[in-house]
């Protein structure tokens, strides 16, 4: 690394960054088209189906219909890019940037693997590093952001089952926000500490969050589907009432940003139910693991919350709107009231 | 007399909802595993070009005109099938032939045409019914498809050789006797 | 930095006069918003900043947009013409609010804070904001809550017809 900074002028510091941006945006990027593959394959699987693969790669390889991936990308590369006339334009054009560049922002923050020191610097796992005073609350800050993007894309798109699913969208985060936050919040308070590295060391002293606040991560991972609106949460789309929703009159590549945006944002609402409730890159039972042990640590966590939401998905059918209130405003923020409470209860006699 | 509609009492535990979507999840999940260990050739679904379903006996597909084990034909062109064909999808031109061959007996007539019209038959297996010498009879092959409608006019020698490439027996008489038999690709 | 997020911030602030849609007005007011927050970094707070995101781009401004797509979606208001004497009084009170503002910038004890190099900066967290609000303005904060209950419960009880 000292080389290359040597050859390019720039301080290691900044090449590091500019090495864990290029990882972990790279990761998303390339993630997320086999993520597709995964859904639609996995999909199949629980209902004793087959599944797409027809797909052949360079007409030949089969490789279970990977090709999709690769097919679906191209296909929206080359399609004709479509801008209904009463559109409004350039909303039309900034709606799915809206939607990707939060998605992808909120993996900022998470810890991938233990920080480690080389040559006497040290080194973090993350594109921001510990200690910067936002903590988890970025995430939360670019979860709220993320709305946006839908909102726009549902206004522009001047379409009456767009901005149906638009507004329903944007009531629907709103109102899981706040069991979110507080949720979040009873894990600060318990920690000391919003630094996502806090958080991880005080899991890997004491134990995961998901045993010390069952109650916490329920309202969290439920909070977290509404917040990536997926199924069961996914009012923004609902093909049996409003057409698709907020993305009906997009096409080609914008469609495509707005799918990445979706795949993107479970990602990150994967890593951080992994920071948050089970205990980050740490592995268990070896409080000094190496480093590339503790990134696969990190990783066998998120693809296993990653492929969590594809099973949540196809196991669970789709809530009515008012029962997303219901469940929004009556149960989960009383729940998260209720486990901040409790621990706060619980540290006060010195828990 | 209206339909009382007794309501479900849940209890507690499923009114919470966790476990009752536990449940589901387990269930999902089982689907899955047992899904994915199958092998695909085990699995319910038929990838139909790939793999065939095979058909059960009875089945009426395409039809076969039997031959005898030196590879001539059993049909003695008595138009009984012809007769019989409520579609009237069958034609058939006699002719005479003179060989002698035991294994046949002593028969004098053979068709020189046979023709079933593929888009006119209904499958009805009446023609294996009429055969007094069983040598039609309606077999499993149902891929019965063509870009015109001429190719579905099958002839003698379509109707002789479709099966005995499936059968892995020898196929014989002129291969070139109407277009449909180049163009139709015998699947193994 | 410090121009980029002030552009940001009066460009924003501009454009949504500007802005005959009402929706992209409000776009508009989140880009200001925007140039806030960043504001609030530079300053070395992200605690402020982050609030700022969640509180009035992620939920306020969600309402807004929400109402007002609700209302109606489509239709751009006509300008009004103003009358010469608005505008007048306009630029006059702008300039005395400017003018206080000013004073009140100059004159706080933060600004001597950070023209005195020999302070630390040093930057806020959570933690922090926790203790002040606690410790030192509870009493204000339990007013506000109580406030806030109030408004809440009366705005129950204007829209729920029947309780």
């Amino acid at each position: 690394m000292e080389t290359l900074a040597h050859l390019t002028g720039m301080s290691v510091v900044t090449i590091w960054t500019l090495l864990k941006v290029l990882l972990v945006f790279g990761f998303i990027m390339a993630v997320a088209p086999p993520y597709t593959w995964v859904e639609r394959r996995g999909s199949a699987m629980m209902q004793d189906r087959i599944g797409p693969n027809r797909a052949l790669l360079f007409g030949k390889w089969q490789i279970l219909g990977l090709g999709h991936a690769l097919a679906d990308g191209i296909k929206f590369f080359f399609k004709e890019d479509i801008v209904p006339p009463h559109a409004t334009k350039r909303l039309f054009w900034l709606a799915p940037l809206l939607a990707f560049v939060p998605a992808l922002m909120g993996f900022a923050i998470i810890p991938f693997g233990r920080s480690f020191v080389y040559q006497g610097s040290m080194y973090h796992l993350s594109l921001l590093d510990p200690g910067n005073g936002m903590g988890m609350l970025y995430p939360l800050a670019i979860g709220a952001v993320a709305v946006y993007g839908i909102l726009v894309a549902a206004w522009s798109s001047n379409n009456k089952w767009s901005i149906l699913g638009g507004m329903r969208s944007s009531a629907q985060m709103v109102s899981y926000e706040i069991g979110l936050s507080l949720a979040v919040i009873a894990v600060f308070m318990k920690v000391g500490g919003y630094d996502p590295a806090d958080i991880i060391k005080d899991q890997m002293a004491v134990g995961w969050f998901v045993w010390r606040q069952p109650l916490g991560f329920l309202v969290f991972f439920t909070c977290m589907f509404a917040e990536s609106n997926r199924l069961p949460f996914d009012f923004a789309e609902g093909e049996a009432e409003i057409v698709a929703g907020f993305h009906t009159e997009f096409g080609s590549m914008k469609f495509g940003l707005l799918g990445l945006a979706e795949y993107a944002h479970m990602i990150t609402a994967s890593g951080l139910i992994t920071t948050l409730y089970f205990g980050g890159w740490s592995v268990p039972f070896m409080p000094d693991a190496p480093v590339l042990l503790t990134i696969l640590a990190f990783m066998v966590k998120l693809l296993f919350f990653m492929w969590v939401f594809v099973w949540v998905r196809w196991t669970l059918p789709r809530f009515r709107y008012d029962q997303l209130m219901f469940l929004g405003w009556k149960v989960m923020l009383p729940l998260s009231m209720a486990n901040l409470i409790f621990n706060a209860w619980l540290m006060s006699r010195g828990g | 007399m209206a339909v009382l509609v007794k309501k479900v009492e849940l209890s507690l535990l499923d009114r919470s909802y966790v476990w009752p979507i536990a449940k589901g999840m387990v269930i999902t999940l089982r689907h899955f595993l047992k899904q994915i260990t199958t092998p695909t050739n085990k699995r319910f679904t038929i990838q139909y070009p790939d793999m065939k379903k095979p058909m059960p006996a009875g089945y009426r597909g395409l039809h076969e005109l039997k031959r005898f084990e030196d590879g001539a034909i059993k049909c003695v062109a008595c138009f009984m099938c012809q007769e019989a064909c409520p579609a009237r999808c069958i034609s058939i031109e006699a002719e005479e032939f003179s060989e002698l061959n035991f294994t046949q007996g002593f028969e004098e007539k053979r068709p020189s045409v046979f023709k079933i019209d593929m888009l006119r038959c209904i499958y009805c297996g009446m023609c294996e019914e009429a055969c007094p010498k069983d040598a039609i009879w309606l077999r499993g092959e149902y891929e019965l498809a063509a870009y015109d409608r001429l190719s579905l006019n099958y002839g003698k020698w379509d109707l002789m050789n479709t099966y005995a490439g499936l059968d892995g027996k020898l196929q014989v008489g002129p291969a070139q006797e109407s277009p449909a038999t180049a163009s139709r690709p015998v699947s193994a | 930095m410090f121009l980029i997020f002030a552009l940001i911030t009066i460009l924003g602030a501009l454009a949504m006069f500007q802005q005959k849609n009402v929706i992209v007005a409000g776009l508009c007011l989140v880009l200001t918003f925007f140039g806030v927050a960043g504001l609030f970094l530079v300053l070395a707070n992200p605690v402020a900043a982050a609030l700022q995101i969640i509180v009035y781009s992620g939920a306020i401004m969600v309402l807004v947009l929400f109402t007002i797509m609700l209302l109606n979606s489509h239709e751009e208001e006509p300008a009004i013409k103003a009358r010469p004497i608005q505008r007048w009084v306009g630029a006059l009170l702008i300039a005395i609010f400017g003018a206080f503002a000013f004073r009140i910038v100059a004159g706080s004890k933060a600004l001597a804070a950070v023209n005195d190099k020999a302070l630390p900066v040093e930057g806020m967290n959570l933690n922090r904001v926790g203790e002040e609000l606690f410790a030192n303005h509870l009493l204000g904060f339990e007013i506000i809550g109580l406030l806030l209950l109030a408004a809440m419960v009366g705005a129950v009880a204007l829209t729920k017809k029947e309780l």
